[in-house]
């Protein structure tokens, strides 16, 4: 390969188009910190000046608004937890164990990523009413984690697939059963791998919105997203508190993608690709 | 192996049981029962007392006759062909950019990838406020440059809504777009381009005789996965404009919402869900079909 010229031209280049780009962004935290009467001006500022917590005290003094950030957490954490105990053991027999059906079990998962979540959320709606699940975590968690297992499953399948079989086949001839290869052997080598599909199974359960607003009903489960939308309506006019009730809700996906970049992407590209 | 191939079996069959068994009861259940409504006279009270009353084929002509319907899967289109193609060429010039060697290549990258990442209501939130008439960012912006004739309250105008609401999508969809790109733009032997250009091609002809025709099966994956997205966006544009002003923005999805949980007419509501259900399933069969015969031929050209 020739060496490229002007490598930090494009740097900058690059560096531009990420900037242009990224302004809404900016703008987000920019105007979560600037004095509420200084938000609403004909010519905005560039810079808050001086900075301020004040939208944040405001947001955080919405009633409702550390429940709901609590609710996402308990929500997206139990979207992780069950996709996870439900994914892992499902992956792995579809890429290890052959079975009659295997084709079409994973042809169904990829058939199972197609429906829009409306036409999902209705019928949930009237089947988790009569089951006395709406209004319920659990109810919430199973719905996202419709989302979340077919895709667990298409992207840790070839991951599992890739490994090497020789340690399983040796752990079982030491007598150790399969449950205990998944466990013992199998998930400490995929740790990459599981680590990419919680990551993104976080980020889907904590952005959910739409069964949010029609199964959780009730501000006792109700996620943070429903919340800053019913905020809107109510405040519309106090940007402030609603880029700095925004702010906190992009915080953690921020920081999940921060720590967890590398899988995630590799995760991401893998699944959606070759799926 | 040493442990006899039936047991194992069993064991792979307990281990896909709990799975299965969930995505059957909380997505497969619901979708049949979505059928069934359909074709029921079902609201609220029918709900709770359990009196639903057959009606044939009554709903989906109730759909069928209503403006706002129609009216809803043009706006899909509309919102789903502007999103892909500008998402597409965005998404595309960026990976072309991003796939030449430079400082802090992977580390902007990343940064990109962070407007895809954000829950849709917050990015909607955010566009919101950056399209707002007196004091969004975007028309200050176009008249800081001297654009301002640019300057316009776009959500709350019918004739520009959509243009809001697509704009925001492309922001979303831009990331994903360049990622997958550029993962169909490393399989590209760079020895092809040097050859080329050995002959003395330029790059606009290489771009045009190499780049484009090796990246087609990769755009066909990256346009299909943005159809199957973008036609089924909801709360992006729910949070944006709430489908107005007057119907301006409400796309299928909206409309089937409003139905069934503004109106309570579930029969209605279901039966024009399966139109946002037949049209992902249709593009998602062709696609599985297309990878397979790719997968017989002797050098995959797909990712």
């Amino acid at each position: 390969m020739r060496p490229p010229r002007h490598p930090w031209l494009w740097t900058v280049i690059a560096t531009l188009i990420t900037a242009v780009f990224l302004l809404p962004v900016y703008w987000m935290v920019k105007t979560s910190l600037t004095r509420p009467d200084r938000i609403l001006r004909p010519d905005p500022q560039w810079a808050p000046s001086p900075v301020t917590g004040e939208n944040y005290s405001t947001a955080l003094g919405y009633e409702g608004l550390t429940r709901a950030l609590f609710n996402s957490l308990v929500i997206s954490c139990g979207v992780v937890a069950l996709t996870l105990l439900l994914g892992v053991p499902l992956a792995y027999a579809l890429a290890r164990i052959r079975m009659r059906g295997s084709g079409t079990m994973v042809l169904a998962l990829l058939v199972a990523q197609l429906p829009p979540a409306i036409v999902l959320a209705a019928p949930l709606f009237i089947l988790e009413r009569r089951a006395g699940l709406t209004g319920t975590y659990l109810g919430l968690i199973a719905a996202d984690t419709t989302l979340t297992l077919p895709f667990t499953v298409i992207v840790l399948r070839p991951v599992m697939r890739s490994m090497s079989p020789e340690l399983e086949e040796a752990a079982l001839v030491d007598g150790c059963g399969l449950p205990g290869v998944l466990l013992r052997v199998v998930l400490p080598l995929m740790v990459p791998g599981v680590v990419a599909a919680a990551g993104l199974s976080f980020l889907i359960g904590w952005g959910e919105f739409l069964f949010g607003l029609t199964l959780g009903e009730g501000p006792d489960v109700q996620p943070v997203t429903v919340l800053l939308n019913a905020f809107i309506g109510q405040h519309g006019t106090s940007w402030g508190a609603l880029m700095a009730t925004a702010t906190l809700i992009s915080i953690p996906v921020v920081c999940v993608f921060a720590v967890f970049q590398r899988f995630i992407v590799g995760g991401l590209t893998a699944g959606s690709v070759r799926g | 192996m040493n442990q006899p191939s039936a047991r194992r079996r069993r064991t792979g069959y307990l281990f896909c049981l709990p799975g299965m068994a969930f995505l059957a009861l909380f997505l497969a259940y619901p979708l049949l029962y979505n059928v069934w409504t359909s074709v029921h006279d079902v609201d609220l009270g029918q709900l709770l007392g359990g009196a639903e009353r057959f009606n044939g084929l009554d709903n989906y002509r109730t759909v069928a006759d209503d403006p706002a319907f129609w009216h809803s899967v043009r706006l899909s289109l509309v919102f789903t062909l502007g999103s892909l193609l500008l998402q597409f060429t965005i998404g595309f010039a960026l990976a072309l950019l991003f796939a030449r060697p430079f400082p802090f290549n992977g580390l902007l990258r990343s940064l990109l990838l962070v407007a895809w990442l954000l829950p849709p209501v917050v990015s909607g939130t955010l566009f919101r406020w950056m399209l707002d008439a007196e004091s969004g960012a975007y028309n200050a912006l176009f008249q800081a440059v001297g654009l301002s004739g640019l300057s316009h309250d776009w959500l709350t105008d019918p004739s520009t809504s959509m243009a809001g609401v697509v704009f925001a999508n492309v922001w979303v969809g831009v990331p994903f777009n360049m990622l997958l790109l550029l993962v169909g733009l490393h399989t590209i032997d760079p020895e092809l381009h040097e050859a080329a250009a050995i002959d003395g091609a330029s790059a606009g002809q290489r771009f045009r005789h190499i780049t484009l025709p090796l990246m087609r099966p990769v755009s066909v994956t990256v346009l299909l996965l943005g159809l199957l997205y973008t036609f089924k966006v909801f709360d992006l544009v729910f949070v944006m404009t709430g489908g107005g002003p007057v119907d301006a923005t409400r796309v299928l999805s909206l409309y089937v919402y409003e139905v069934f949980f503004s109106f309570f007419r579930f029969g209605q509501g279901a039966a024009a869900g399966l139109l946002l259900l037949v049209v992902p399933l249709l593009a998602g069969v062709w696609y599985v079909r297309r990878l397979r015969r790719e997968d017989e031929a002797p050098a995959g050209g797909a990712v």
